[in-house]
């Protein structure tokens, strides 16, 4: 063994970590060079003093109090986390539950006004009716035929059978959103005249159609 | 002092992988855990016992306080140290296992704590009174000795001497070479132990010693 390695082994072998086989071939090197001896005596000396300072210091009270202090604080803090936590995980459940109340309510409300619009109720018989208008539309435009008017009603009444002029023309009778509030629209008699394919043909040219 | 966040410090053994909110189950504690007071106080403070953890401050904070202060080597930074290990402790309690002893554990934050201490860029700028407040009879004299009956009078002069020399020259080493020595002392701590504190390898703590104590031989040389 060189003495530099036997140096790198003193401090190990002063702390008690030193392998056994090692150990041995340390001892025998020391016991055979000088300067390797006085090395490890050293090292002992230094090491055994630095053990005997004192490993504990006297804590203030102060430190004490203040220390634990901060821990009530942290553990308050803790308690806290863990309510808005408790809180996050039953968040969804209310906001599930009003969602599908929105829903139900929307899906309520479009059944009803659907439902309405085409049953056989007094909402599709009166005049002013958009149905009644679309029907009325095509037969304004085209031949207004006494017939065509008469049996625009009989369609209502049996909803499986398309009307003839509808069967003619499905294009001029889609049931587009637009379609359902031209009574709204300000140039109602003008988009009458208009098809979604073509341009529209205004009667007055300054009337533009909207686009729903 | 800011505390080491968690995941600047060194992960202390025993599987500190794991979330703040796991418990530890009581089937995987080592059989010899539960006989260890330390562990057993631990785990009240795991429960949630209040007592418990002003029990665990009063063992544990005069060997932390001591560290720190060889440590960073100022008695102002090392009372704030000790405030922040010990809120650490409290505050990751419930990472620690059974499997490794709680000194360890807690150096192992101490040390963190205290290297955050070294790098801090204000630290530099800082004038501690506190080296001249104690530039009284300690420090003519030198530090205190755990057992003053070991050395005769004439040895105990030159023993003391050497000590206030080595509490000088230790704080003078690189921090890990420093923390290797210091830990190397505190509780008996092993190797392997100091190196889970370090988060390096045994062979990488045997060269820290081997360095520090070459560093501080040469230092104290006329003394030895």
């Amino acid at each position: 063994m060189r003495c530099r390695r036997a140096q790198q082994m003193m401090t190990t072998a002063v702390d008690g970590e030193l392998e056994p086989r090692r150990r041995r071939a340390l001892d025998a090197h020391v016991a055979a060079c000088e300067s390797c001896r006085r090395e490890l005596a050293a090292t002992e000396r230094m090491l055994s003093v630095l053990e005997a300072l004192p490993m504990e210091a006297v804590v203030a009270e102060g430190l004490e109090q203040a220390t634990l202090r901060r821990v009530r604080l942290a553990a308050a803090e803790e308690e806290e986390r863990a309510r808005a936590k408790w809180w996050r995980a039953w968040l969804p459940v209310p906001a599930v539950a009003l969602a599908t109340a929105a829903v139900a309510v929307l899906a309520f409300g479009v059944l009803r006004y659907s439902t309405g619009v085409s049953g056989p109720s007094g909402v599709s018989q009166s005049p002013g009716s958009h149905q009644d208008r679309v029907a009325r539309a095509p037969a304004a435009a085209s031949t207004p035929s006494p017939t065509a008017r008469a049996e625009a009603p009989k369609a209502v009444d049996r909803p499986n059978e398309p009307p003839s002029e509808l069967t003619a023309a499905p294009d001029k009778f889609m049931n587009l959103h637009i379609l359902r509030n031209l009574e709204k629209l300000e140039h109602f008699e003008a988009i009458q005249t208009t098809t979604l394919d073509d341009e529209p043909a205004t009667p007055g040219g300054d009337a533009q159609p909207s686009n729903g | 002092m800011a505390p080491a966040s968690v995941s600047e410090m060194k992960r202390p053994p025993g599987d500190p992988a794991m979330s703040a909110d796991e418990a530890v189950p009581a089937d995987a504690m080592p059989a010899g855990a539960a006989a260890d007071p330390d562990v057993a106080l631990m785990l009240r403070v795991q429960g949630g016992d209040e007592t418990a953890f002003q029990e665990l401050f009063r063992t544990f904070s005069p060997r932390v306080l001591q560290y720190a202060r060889r440590f960073v080597g100022s008695d102002a930074q090392a009372e704030e140290v000790t405030q922040d290990v010990f809120v650490q402790v409290f505050r990751f309690r419930h990472r620690y296992r059974p499997q490794s002893r709680l000194s360890t554990w807690v150096f192992t934050i101490a040390t963190n704590l205290c290297l955050n201490e070294l790098r801090r860029p204000e630290r530099r700028l800082r004038v501690d009174i506190w080296d001249r407040r104690r530039d009284t009879e300690e420090r003519r004299e030198g530090p205190q000795l755990a057992d003053p009956n070991a050395w005769t009078p004439e040895e105990g002069a030159a023993t003391r001497e050497l000590a206030r020399q080595l509490e000088a020259a230790v704080t003078a080493l690189p921090p890990k070479q420093r923390a290797a020595l210091l830990l190397s002392r505190v509780d008996g701590l092993a190797y392997r132990d100091v190196a889970d504190a370090l988060g390096c390898t045994e062979g990488a703590v045997k060269a820290l010693l081997f360095r520090a104590t070459q560093s501080l031989k040469k230092t104290l040389r006329e003394h030895l």
